[in-house]
This record gives structure tokens, C-alpha cells and sequence, in this order.
């Protein structure tokens, strides 16, 4: 902890970075994001197994773009979300330092994105939890009408308080297709048809290109384990097209290539 | 107001005898996800007993997270409106605690002050609230720094008060009085005992009259900034507090028929200010976080003379980046 | 009491599949009336709600249809739309939803009985399946009663 303190401390003292984005303690045994501005508040910075939030979801506000030269710290999703908004552009008004700390304890700073794309090559991430993989194996082996009763049950309880929407680092549209009211294409309100909707659009703007940090399915307030959609996306997807998102800074990811070769079986 | 006792042992016969009654009972129910919302329930072994707090209020039940103030037919000349007020049930809320009892006062002042809301009314007409003191808290619980405690009875119709094996019953309001009715057989009159040893106690984070009074010129405070930095833009914390009361109102429908229903809006949404103009008097995060917490201690003090925070702390628990409410007020209030 | 008449929604590229519908009528061939055809300039343009939206207002079964691969009349329209009904058919799936009731297919201008056969054949399929129920049945009693259900088990 300490070492990644000091490290912090010196950034700021050099100039390179004016903000950093980490974690720190907070009530309740909770692991929570912090902004720190100079040096002296670097000592509330920690790095544990517990610190899941993706960070890259703050770079996209206009308070941070303000700042300009931002430190962030991550984990492997972390870094394949930078990996790919730096591929789809959104970055390019950030100074960004990116640090990480590998199963070794070892802090990374890595001095550009091409050395971070280098980093997360080298892994073939397991981010899912056996919770998860067991809840998609169990999802996956139902019979079609119980895995329909099973999501209009979820579905019927969602809020509609778009906090997966609100975490995503891959949501960033200023204005979202459900804040479009002409016409009115999901409705505002919570019932089940429209939460059906709302999900199954969200799930197709994010295929190909969610990098599976499991936030939204972590913040649902109500515990929708809605990562699951996009998880079996991308399992989809690269069954189909081995391509993954988050691993390359070229802006090529499945939903907007194609190849003329591509085979299906379904189209009559 | 009554004091009763009641046994534990007789609890469940009474929650029992509330279901039989035909009244609908919501009461708290532990979820597969591992958190515990409030949900009908049919019987008492249903309900979980052992938890600090809700992960959502009971407020959905006199302002429901939808609801369809009327609806609309087009008949062969002219439209026909149905309203529909019957349809609401009598219903027991079990388990609130007492901040949550607080929070439907502050909603009754806040929908029946001036222009009182029928709909609102009828459902809180056809309420009754039965709440349990807190036995204990966890550090997110700041009721003590709003004006409340963890036995205050203030909103509540009934309260119980849990002390070694029978519960303290203080039967507040005429419509408690007429829900132990027919169980009365399981109660035993009582003298006012004191329950303080059987009370958790949340440590005060501040003095809500110094707060009251900072809060008056803290908005220009620097720290806003640093204090709404971790705040998304979702509408978590809204819907899951007791006393936030925004919504929106929308036409579902087509030219045939439809209706025009009321929902839960957030203030934190980046689209909840914009005028159709296009100008937004909130365009950042910093602004909207800065207007939610002056709002819930200043504004509200100056429109209806309550604040508008019970102190429940289900906003820290259920925010994506944990957003501490009383810290950000501290830190705001700071010289 | 009638027979049930499914209603088809056809999402078809103006180029290809339209042109072919065309052809199917002023050959005067018969098929199935149950179709009700939206033209789109191309495939590529069909929004994956729309197909939701349908089903939302009505309608039993739906068809999308479009050029050929390597016969877009904006080049790779189609292509982009093949990998897109690819993945929308698998989340579907993912989520429950009676995939069988939506078909793709690649109908030319030329195929104006392919464009025949293909109605006939859906129009039988979502017959013998019956109305689509899924979507209505959501927003009432039913599922408050399956709530109530699961509760009290």
C-alpha cells in the first residue's frame, strides 16, 4: 500500500497528473472510488482484491476532461475498458497515466496505451466468479418458457433507475435512446414489457463491445444479474467471429466489421 | 396512545390474523439476491427478522414506483376518462423501522400540503404502519443526526419494541387501535417502560440545527466538486429513499386509448432539469449532487420547515460508488 | 368461431425482397394475406426494436428479408445485418423468447415465389403455434399472481 502511495504522491509532485482515481476505505468494511487532487491525500489510496469498480466510467465526465492529466488505477477490465474506448476515440481528451497492480503485487505504471494493450494480451482474463458461471450454466440448461419465466421475473423487477447504464464505461452517449421522446421508444415507467425492452437494447448497443467488468450486474439495485446478457453476447460473438472487445486499440470490433464469409444457419 | 405487551411467541399468531383479515401485509422478504425488500406476504414465515435495514422504502406503497392517475377510450363521438381510486386496497405495512415511519410524515406533508395529491391520500388513507425499533445499526445509520432515534414513534401506528421475550407495543393511532382488534386476546395492558437499553445506537454525526443553518451558505462551497466527483448519474439513491417524492408523468397510449400514469423520476439523471429549450440549468453532475443534498436540508426546511432526510442511510448502501450523504454534508458545511 | 389468423409483420429491403414481392403479384400468384409489408431501403437500416415493437403491438410472427450477400444495393448493408440478426437471434434466445417466430431470409427481386413460399410457410408455422401471448400476458394479473406464488412457497 505503501509503495503505491508514494508512487501516487510522486506523479503529483512531478506534474504529471493533477487527478487520481483509486480506491479508498469507507464505511461498513466498503471499498470505495476516490478522487484525489495533490499529493498529501495520497495516503488514503489502497489496492485490494476488493476493488472492482471500474474506474474508467469517471473519465468520461466533464469534471475529469476538465482536469486533463488523470492517474487511474484498475484492474484487467479496468484496462481493457481504456483499451477500448481509446479504440472507439472517447479518450483523446485525457492525459492519461494508467497504473495496475499484477498477482504479484507488483505496481505497473504503463507509459502508453500500446504497453497496456501489450499487458492485457498477455492475459486471457477469467473475470467471472463461479457464482456466475454457475448461475449462466444453470440459466442455459433450462427449457426456453422456464428461462422466459425466469427473465420476465427479473425483469418485472427492475426499477428502471439506470444504474447499469450509469456504470457502464461503455455508456456514454449524452443522450440515450430512452431519453429520446420522439417518439417514445421504451417507456419511462417500470413495467415488465418495457424493462424487457429497455434490456434487450442496452444488451445489443453493448455487444461487442463490453469488456464483462460485471458492474452493472454488481450495482442493480434490485440484483438483477443483468452481466449475463452481454457475458453470453460475447461468449456468442466469439463462437462466431473470434473477436473480443477490449484487447486491441483498433477500432474493429464484431458488431461493426463483418466479412462476406460470414456463415449462419437460420437465413432461409 | 396504548402500551401493550405482546409474548414472541404470540407474534406470529397476529401477523397471522392481519393476512386473514383480507388486508393486504407487506412486510420485509430476504431475495435470492442476499437483500431484503419489502413484498406481500402471506404468512409469518415468510419475513426475515433479522436485519438493520431494507435494501428499498416501503414507499411504493402510498406512491407506487407506477401509477395510473387515469385512463383514456375513444368512444364513437367524443373520449371517456376513468379514474380509478377503488381499486386500492387496505394494506398493513410490517417491519418499517423508525426512520422509515418519519419518512411517510414528511411524504403526508408533502403531497397534502396545499394542493393535496387524491391519490397519494387514498392509499395513506387506507394504510396502516407498523413498525419495529432498531436493535442495531450499522455505520451508514445516521438517524440520531436528523432529528430521530431508533424508538421514535413519530409516524408509526403501531411500534414494537423488542425486549428479551415479548414485544413493546405502543399503539399510537386510532387505525393501530382498530388492527389489534381482533387479536386483542394476545395482548396484555402494560405501564410505560423505558427502552432504551434495547435500542441500537447510531453515533451522531452532526447537530441538524448547525447543519440547518451552514447549509445556508453552502453553495458556493469549493468542495461541492470533490464531494459529487463519485456520483454516476443513476437514479439508485432516489428510488430507494424513504422521502424522495419526484416523478414524472407520462401518456401512454394511441389515439384509441391509453393512460397517463405517474413515476418515480431522480434528480441525478442528467436530462431531469432540461427545459425544452435545450438549456439545462443543472449540466453536471456537480450541480445536480449539489442541488439533492441543498434540497434535502435547506430547501425543504424552507418550504415545508422538515428536512427531507430520515437518516436511513439506504443511499450509501445502495450507490454504485457508495456516495456518503453526512460526509458530503460535513465536508460542504466545512468553513 | 374462425380459425386464427396469424398477423405477419414483413420488414423488407425496398432493392430486393419489396421488388420480389412485387413480382409474386403481378405473376397473380396466391399465398397467405396475413402480411402486412414495411419497406426499408435496405436490411442494414432495420433496428432490432422494431422486431420487438411488432410483437409488441400485435403481431404473431415476423419476417425480415433482404438482398442476397454480395448483392446489397448499398454494397454491405446486408452484411451488416446478418451479423446483427446473429447476435439479436442468440440474445433472444438467451432470454426465452420463441426465436421460431421471427424468420430471416435472403429473397431477390427475381424470387417472387421464393417470397410466396416463404409467407405460406410462416403463415403455417405461427398457425399451428398459435397467437403470441408472451408480451400480454406481462403486463397483468398473471404475473402478479406468479409473484404471489413464488412467495408463497
Amino acid at each position: 500500500m505503501k509503495l503505491l502511495q508514494n508512487k501516487v504522491a510522486e506523479l503529483f509532485k512531478n506534474g504529471t497528473i493533477n487527478l487520481m482515481i483509486g480506491f479508498k476505505n469507507a464505511l461498513n468494511k466498503q471499498v470505495v472510488p476516490c478522487f484525489i487532487e495533490n499529493s498529501s491525500q495520497a495516503e488514503q489510496l489502497i489496492y485490494t482484491a476488493d476493488c472492482k469498480n471500474n474506474l474508467s466510467v469517471y473519465l468520461h465526465k466533464p469534471e475529469v476532461k476538465k482536469i486533463k492529466k488523470v492517474g487511474i488505477i484498475g484492474n484487467i477490465a479496468t484496462l481493457r475498458s481504456l483499451i477500448q474506448l481509446t479504440s472507439e476515440n472517447q479518450l483523446w481528451d485525457i492525459e492519461q497515466t494508467i497504473l495496475t497492480v499484477n498477482e504479484k503485487d507488483e505496481i505497473i505504471l504503463f507509459k502508453n496505451m500500446r504497453e497496456v494493450e501489450t499487458y492485457v494480451q498477455t492475459y486471457f482474463p477469467e473475470n467471472h466468479t463461479e457464482e456466475d458461471k454457475k448461475l449462466l450454466e444453470y440459466i442455459d440448461s433450462l427449457p426456453r418458457e422456464e428461462r422466459w419465466k425466469y427473465w420476465m421475473e427479473q425483469f418485472s423487477t427492475c426499477i428502471k433507475c439506470y444504474a447499469c447504464r450509469a456504470v457502464c464505461p461503455m455508456c456514454y452517449c449524452t443522450q440515450c435512446t430512452v431519453e429520446c421522446n420522439q417518439p417514445q421508444w421504451i417507456k419511462i415507467s417500470s413495467e415488465t414489457t418495457g424493462n424487457l425492452e429497455w434490456h434487450i437494447m442496452r444488451a445489443m448497443h453493448l455487444a461487442g463491445r463490453c469488456i464483462e467488468c460485471g458492474e452493472c450486474g454488481r450495482v442493480c439495485p434490485v440484483g438483477i444479474p443483468i452481466h449475463l446478457l452481454t457475458t453470453k453476447m460475447n461468449q456468442e460473438l466469439f463462437k462466431e467471429f473470434a473477436t473480443r472487445p477490449g484487447f486491441s486499440l483498433k477500432g474493429e470490433y464484431a458488431m461493426n466489421t463483418f466479412k462476406p464469409e460470414d456463415k449462419e444457419g437460420f437465413i432461409k | 396512545m396504548e402500551i401493550k405487551t405482546i409474548n414472541t411467541t404470540n407474534i406470529s399468531t397476529f401477523f397471522n390474523q392481519l393476512v386473514q383479515s383480507g388486508k393486504i401485509v407487506i412486510a420485509p422478504v430476504l431475495k435470492k439476491s442476499g437483500k431484503i425488500f419489502f413484498e406481500r406476504v402471506q404468512s409469518y414465515n415468510q419475513i426475515e427478522t433479522d436485519y438493520i435495514q431494507t435494501a428499498f422504502s416501503a414507499k411504493s406503497v402510498v406512491f407506487p414506483k407506477v401509477e395510473e392517475l387515469f385512463s383514456y377510450s375513444k368512444t364513437t363521438d367524443n373520449f371517456e376518462t376513468k379514474q380509478s381510486l377503488s381499486d386500492i386496497p387496505e394494506t398493513v405495512v410490517w417491519g418499517l423501522r423508525p426512520c422509515d415511519s418519519a419518512a411517510f410524515n414528511y411524504m403526508t406533508r408533502f403531497f397534502m400540503d396545499e394542493n393535496p395529491d387524491i391519490y397519494f391520500a387514498t392509499r395513506k388513507e387506507r394504510t396502516t404502519l407498523i413498525a419495529i425499533s432498531c436493535a442495531k445499526s450499522d455505520e451508514a445509520c445516521f438517524c440520531t443526526s436528523v432529528g430521530l432515534d431508533p424508538g421514535k414513534t413519530k409516524g408509526s401506528d403501531i411500534q414494537l419494541t423488542l425486549m428479551g421475550n415479548e414485544y413493546y407495543v405502543e399503539v399510537i393511532t386510532e387505525k393501530g387501535l382498530s388492527a389489534i382488534k381482533t387479536s386483542e386476546s394476545l395482548f396484555t395492558s402494560s405501564t410505560e417502560k423505558s427502552k432504551e437499553k434495547y435500542l441500537a445506537e447510531p453515533t451522531t454525526k452532526f447537530s441538524i440545527e448547525e447543519i440547518k443553518e451552514k447549509m445556508q451558505n453552502a453553495y458556493d462551497n469549493v468542495a461541492w466538486g470533490q464531494e459529487s466527483m463519485g456520483c454516476v448519474g443513476c437514479g439508485a439513491c432516489a428510488f430507494a429513499c424513504p422521502t424522495c417524492t419526484c416523478f414524472d408523468i407520462q401518456d401512454e397510449g394511441t389515439g384509441e386509448n391509453g393512460k397517463r400514469i405517474r413515476c418515480w423520476d431522480a434528480c441525478g439523471f442528467s436530462q431531469f432539469t432540461k427545459h425544452a429549450s435545450g438549456h439545462n440549468p443543472k449540466p453536471n453532475q456537480t450541480a445536480r449532487r449539489r442541488q439533492r443534498l441543498l434540497h434535502k436540508f435547506k430547501y425543504s426546511v424552507e418550504n415545508i420547515g422538515m428536512v427531507s432526510c430520515v437518516g436511513c442511510g439506504r443511499c450509501i448502501r445502495i450507490c454504485p460508488a457508495h456516495l456518503n450523504i453526512f460526509e458530503n454534508i460535513l465536508n460542504v458545511t466545512k468553513a | 368461431m374462425s380459425e386464427f389468423e396469424p398477423k405477419i409483420v414483413a420488414f423488407v429491403c425496398n432493392w430486393c425482397t419489396y421488388a420480389g414481392a412485387d413480382l409474386a403479384g403481378t405473376n397473380r400468384t396466391k399465398y397467405a394475406s396475413n402480411v402486412k409489408i414495411i419497406r426499408f431501403p435496405c436490411t442494414g437500416r432495420i433496428d432490432f426494436m422494431l422486431l420487438m415493437k411488432a410483437f409488441e403491438n400485435g403481431a404473431d410472427g415476423v419476417i425480415v428479408s433482404g438482398c442476397h450477400p454480395n448483392d446489397c444495393h448499398y454494397t454491405s448493408g446486408n452484411f451488416h445485418a446478418r451479423r446483427r440478426w446473429i447476435i439479436f437471434r442468440s440474445l433472444l434466445d438467451f432470454i426465452g423468447f420463441d426465436t421460431d417466430r421471427i424468420t430471416f431470409s435472403w429473397i431477390s427481386a427475381a424470387e417472387g415465389n421464393k417470397w410466396a413460399q416463404i409467407v405460406d410457410e410462416v403463415t403455417e408455422k405461427i398457425k399451428s403455434k398459435g397467437p403470441f401471448t408472451d408480451l400480454k400476458k406481462l403486463n397483468c394479473t398473471l404475473l402478479k399472481q406468479l409473484y404471489d406464488e413464488a412467495i408463497t412457497k
